[in-house]
């Protein structure tokens, strides 16, 4: 039996798309190596109440740990708690989420482990019972195979890589929760405070349909007349890095390698020339519209509907036909 | 305040794809013609360091794992506003994986001796890999805070900003301290100025070897790797894409508009 643990941390109320990506990846590692075990590690403050959706996604087994604490990116006391776990489970794979805590407490762990991790994973495969890991390198312009050593396999997977598995309600499974002194965890480092600040529209995560600008825009006028177009469509504004760095668009607004990575239906990209570190966010959306005035850029080799034109030009015209369309 | 920047040299990643090559045997970019630059997250780490110590005095120090070529990096590090330099170079740091890096790294820290915080990019602008700080944190059994945009300083301690999706979250340490850095509004990086070029650019910068940091070459380079690469490829992307034609741009946005009504996108 190989053991295959997730890490999954659920901040707020609702579980987290990432833990059910997570998996769905551990299930179809387990079946490619035949003898898979899913062991899901839930944290949180409400951890308990998730054990059963967690094996209608795929877990065997799930481990909860919940304490009022486990709701901040605190990373050395997730660490503490994730090698007591860890020490305890002894899992041949753990999976965590290529996101702000999974990359930094998987890295810090497998560093006290002594073990290779492979971060960014979209991919993988079984050679005479190595697995193989596949991630993107260089923005995305070449792809790697890459083999961790040590005693334990650790990686952090790259969001929208998996598609989640439908639930089902069916599936047995075990749920336990895990006695962890978390209290007693040392850490060097306080947390302060944790600010949200309200967002304007739809938000990225939930759109079927996004709308972005890139450095092409020319100024941050011009996105008034993508969320014109947002508008008419329900959709959410993105930015590439230039018009992010800019301050067009807010950083929580990036789509690309650093920013967020997006699937939805329908993504229209306007003066936007398609880099890889772009393409690296946008590139799982189902149909993606380029609009650019160059009929070189490379927006054009992964569009799957263009237009060759200013977007000055056929913005105006593009809002207004969608709102007849919409409104039959 | 003393900052230590971990800074590493690479190819311009700027370039477009058609001219982006790869040597499938030796699993590398190929460089050709390209430009080496400073991967965007250092120069970002860089620029934070120096808006400290514009806010506080002290100093940066850079230091770079890489051949002569990396000199390049340092020089334009200097002129920006670094106040030392040093190159750790050997042929047995060569195809050295995250751990061997962050050896190598925390074995230039400790030579250094008195330093107060060390910042290094979130991830390096080539492979990616996003590992060389926090394990650098681990080894060193530095206090470390990832991907954060900017610091305060304060008596003995720094509050750390750390960006989310949504917000953002503060963080504070006592030195010395480890964080990666990402970028915001607030940190885009100054250019290096005429007067920094010309005194920057012929400094002699000092250079430390494996033995010269008392490490057993061992414990990096390939041998002792455990992440590897294992075959790089480029991969082949077959969509094509269905051009809407039209005598004038509003027309093509018209038309446009039709076409995702008939595919049921809209």
């Amino acid at each position: 039996m190989t053991d295959i643990l997730a890490f999954c941390f659920a901040s707020a109320e609702e579980l987290p798309r990432a833990s059910v990506e997570l998996l769905a990846a551990a299930r179809q590692l387990g079946d490619k190596l035949g003898d898979g075990n899913v062991q899901a590690l839930f944290l949180g403050p409400d951890a308990e109440e998730y054990g059963e959706t967690l094996v209608h996604r795929g877990a065997d087994e799930v481990f909860t740990v919940s304490h009022p604490r486990l709701q901040y990116h605190e990373a050395e006391v997730v660490l503490g708690m994730l090698e007591t776990a860890v020490q305890r489970l002894s899992p041949s794979v753990v999976l965590f989420p290529h996101d702000a805590l999974g990359g930094d407490v998987g890295s810090r762990l497998a560093y006290r482990l002594g073990t290779g991790i492979i971060t960014d994973c979209v991919g993988f495969e079984i050679e005479d019972g190595v697995i193989r890991w596949l991630r993107p390198v260089y923005g995305g312009k070449a792809m790697a195979y890459m083999v961790a050593g040590g005693p334990m396999q650790l990686a952090t997977i790259r969001s929208r890589a998996f598609e989640p598995l439908p639930a089902d309600p069916g599936r047995q499974g075990q749920v336990q929760a895990l006695e962890i002194d978390v209290d007693s965890i040392p850490s060097q480092v306080s947390f302060l405070e944790k600010i949200q600040e309200k967002i304007e529209g739809i938000s990225l995560d939930q759109a079927q349909i996004i709308v972005s600008g890139g450095r092409g825009m020319g100024n941050a006028e011009g996105f008034s007349a993508l969320r014109d177009l947002a508008g008419v469509l329900g959709a959410a504004v993105g930015g590439s890095r230039p018009a992010a760095d800019l301050g067009w668009v807010p950083h929580s607004r990036l789509v690309g390698q650093t920013g967020k990575i997006v699937a939805p239906n329908l993504y229209i990209a306007v003066a936007i020339s398609g880099a890889p570190q772009h393409m690296a966010g946008a590139g799982a959306s189902k149909t993606i519209v380029a609009i650019n005035k160059d009929e070189d850029a490379p927006i054009f080799k992964v569009a799957h509907i263009g237009i060759v034109d200013e977007w000055e030009n056929v913005l105006p015209a593009l809002s207004a036909a969608c709102k007849a369309v919409l409104n039959g | 305040m003393h900052i230590v920047v971990c800074l590493k040299q690479i190819i311009d990643p700027e370039i477009p794809p058609h001219v982006f090559q790869i040597d499938p045997v030796k699993r590398k970019q190929i460089r050709g013609k390209q430009a080496l630059v400073i991967s965007s997250f250092d120069e970002v780490a860089l620029e934070v360091a120096l808006q400290l110590k514009e806010r506080v005095g002290g100093k940066v120090t850079i230091i770079t794992i890489g051949g002569s070529e990396a000199v390049e990096a340092l020089h334009t590090a200097l002129a920006m506003g670094a106040d030392e330099a040093i190159l750790l170079s050997d042929p047995a740091f060569d195809d050295s994986d995250s751990f061997g890096k962050a050896h190598i790294l925390a074995a230039a820290l400790r030579r250094l001796g008195e330093f107060n915080g060390v910042l290094c990019g979130r991830q390096a602008g080539d492979v990616e890999f996003g590992l060389v700080g926090p394990f650098l944190a681990e080894e060193m059994g530095l206090p470390c805070v990832t991907l954060v945009a900017n610091i305060e300083p304060g008596d003995g301690k720094v509050r750390l900003r750390r960006p989310t999706e949504d917000g953002y979250e503060v963080l504070e340490t006592s030195l010395p301290f480890l964080a990666t850095v990402t970028n915001d509004e607030s940190n885009v990086p100054r250019y290096p100025s005429i007067r920094g070029i010309r005194t920057c650019m012929r400094r002699r910068i000092p250079v430390w070897s494996a033995a010269e940091l008392g490490l057993d070459p061992a414990t990096v380079g390939p041998e002792a790797a455990r992440i590897k690469l294992e075959q790089l490829f480029i991969p082949k992307r077959e969509i094509r894409c269905e051009f809407i034609e039209g005598e004038s741009g509003p027309e093509k946005g018209k038309r446009l508009a039709l076409r995702l009504q008939e595919l049921k996108l809209i």
